[in-house]
Parts: structure tokens; sequence; C-alpha cells
């Protein structure tokens, strides 16, 4: 957890964190994969179908999204993204708590290498825009009358704190993912850094923000906290 | 949604209000997360700071959407 304001409580799980509480289905998955010879090559190959299945429920999803990429272009990343996920499911496999089944955590890894393969996909070659072209497109934006002078205040102390509270890098990061809609993974990549690493400044800049807002007089309580769909998928 | 809406833009920039983990945490609960919404328990008090954390990072989000998608019944 960041920041320290809230820590986990011990008592909610649905099964117990050691194997004697594993649901019969995720014990024999442990159990076979960590078996010898036949039965673990066996249970790899099951794994490895359950995985390409994961993947390919991804790649479904988000197919519409891509146009530009053909049915056998989707395979292979459906497949990669299995391959990949077998390797990090193996390798992790002392990690599994039994907090979920064992299909639910493998699953995770195979949505997530899909969805990160289709990401980087979708915006290969692509330059990676790095200033706010969403200021120019707010600016033609016809508000509320009720709304438009307090929204209108506020997105201009947003655009000056930008350029003025936050560092460089914290800019960089906030335009491209928040304001352009540059997935994180795809950042991540160009910057040489990690997801996580990206969030965190893009959390630090928000935080900066919030506090430098509610310092000059703006109520950010009452903001609507969850604006849950993102940017548009490119 | 309109994603040049000016509360949407607001929304990003700004980000959740609350405690959120991050990314890696993020996915080392979800599968957790899931089952429990699924279930109908209290997935967000066994797992504090995850649904701001969905509220603010897109790529989570979509992570979220997918498993809970694919697994639910």
């Amino acid at each position: 957890m960041w920041w320290g304001a809230i820590r986990e409580p011990e008592t909610v799980a649905v099964v117990q964190p050691s194997g004697a509480g594993l649901d019969p289905d995720s014990r024999e998955w442990l159990r076979a994969l960590r078996a010898d010879g036949a039965e673990r090559d066996e249970a790899i190959a099951r794994l490895h179908g359950l995985l390409l299945r994961g993947a390919r429920f991804e790649v479904a999803r988000r197919k519409p999204t891509l146009p530009h990429l053909r049915g056998n272009e989707l395979d292979d990343i459906a497949l990669e993204a299995a391959d990949d996920a077998l390797v990090s499911v193996l390798a992790r496999l002392d990690d599994f708590r039994g907090l979920s089944r064992f299909t639910t955590w493998a699953y995770k890894f195979a949505l997530f290498e899909a969805a990160v393969k289709l990401r980087r996909r979708a915006w290969q070659g692509r330059e990676i825009p790095l200033e706010p072209e969403t200021w120019t497109v707010l600016a033609g934006t016809e508000l509320e009358p009720d709304a438009q002078a307090e929204q209108s205040e506020l997105l201009a102390a947003v655009q000056r704190l930008i350029q003025e509270a936050l560092t460089p890098h914290q800019r960089r990061v906030l335009t491209a993912l928040a304001l352009n809609g540059v997935p994180i993974d795809v950042l991540a990549d160009r910057l040489s850094t990690t997801r996580g690493a990206l969030y965190k400044t893009l959390h630090d800049a928000r935080r900066k923000l919030r506090r430098h807002l509610t310092e000059s007089g703006f109520a950010l309580d009452t903001w609507p906290e969850e604006v849950t769909d993102g940017p548009p998928r490119p | 949604m309109d994603h040049r809406d000016p509360d949407h833009v607001l929304g990003r920039l700004l980000g959740p209000a609350g405690p959120e983990v991050g990314c890696d945490e993020c996915f080392e609960e979800l599968d957790r997360y899931v089952e429990l919404e699924l279930a109908g328990a209290d997935a967000d008090a066994a797992c504090p700071g995850l649904r701001a954390h969905l509220a603010g990072c897109p790529a989570c989000r979509e992570d979220y959407e997918s498993l809970r998608s694919l697994i639910q019944p």
C-alpha cells in the first residue's frame, strides 16, 4: 500500500493462505505442477491451454479497437501472451496464496500479457504526444452556463499549476497519460521505466495539483472521484 | 462518456481523492478482489485502496474489467 493511510484487514479472505485451506481444484493444480515427469508436463500443457483461453478472450475483447491487425496477427499475439504468462505463472507458483481460485490467479497473468502486447502494438511507430493536445480541444467546448465559470476557473488554475508546480518529469507523465491518453505501459517502454514507477509519478503530480488547488480555495472534496473509463483506446 | 468533456478531463488530471494502492499491488490483489466482488462480499474492505486505484488507472481498470468478464458465471 502506498502512503500508509490504510492497512489491509487480516480477517477477510476467501480461503486461508496455507495449502490446507486451498479449494480442491487449486490444490490439485499446485500438486500436478509440482510433480515430476509426465504428470508435470501434462499439467503445464493444461495450464498453457487455460492461459491461451484467457489471452484469446482479451484479444477478442479488444479486436474492435484494432481494425488494422489481421486475424493471424491477433492469434500470434494471443499465443505469445499465453507463452509469457506461462513463464510468469510457473516462476511465481510459490507466490500463490490461495486467496482466490488458482485459475483466476493464473488468468490475470494471461489477460495482463495480452493487454500489454495489444496496447504496445496499437502504438507501434506512433509518436508519444507529450504536449497537452486536449487544451485546444477544451477551448472550443461549450460548457453548461452554470458550470462554465467554475469549470473554466478550475481548468485555468490546473493549466497554470501544471506549468508552475510540477517537475518537468511529472508534467510530461501527467500530460501523456491523463491528457493525451497514452497507455501507461507504452509510456513506460518509451521512458525505459516501469508501469508502477510511472503511476507513482502520476499520483504524486495529482496530489500536488490537488494540494495547490485546495490551498487556492477550490472545493475539491465534492469533485467526482470516479472517472473510471479513462482515456480512449487508440 | 465524452473524453473531452471538461469534467472528465479534470477527473483524469486530478485522479481519485482517497488513498490508493499502486499498480503492482493492484495486480497482486486483483484476482481476490474480483472473486470477492462476484461472490457479493465486501471486496473494498478486503482490499482497501484498490477501488480508488481502478478509478485512477485506466490500464488496471481494463485488467479488472477483463478478469471480471472472463470469470463471471
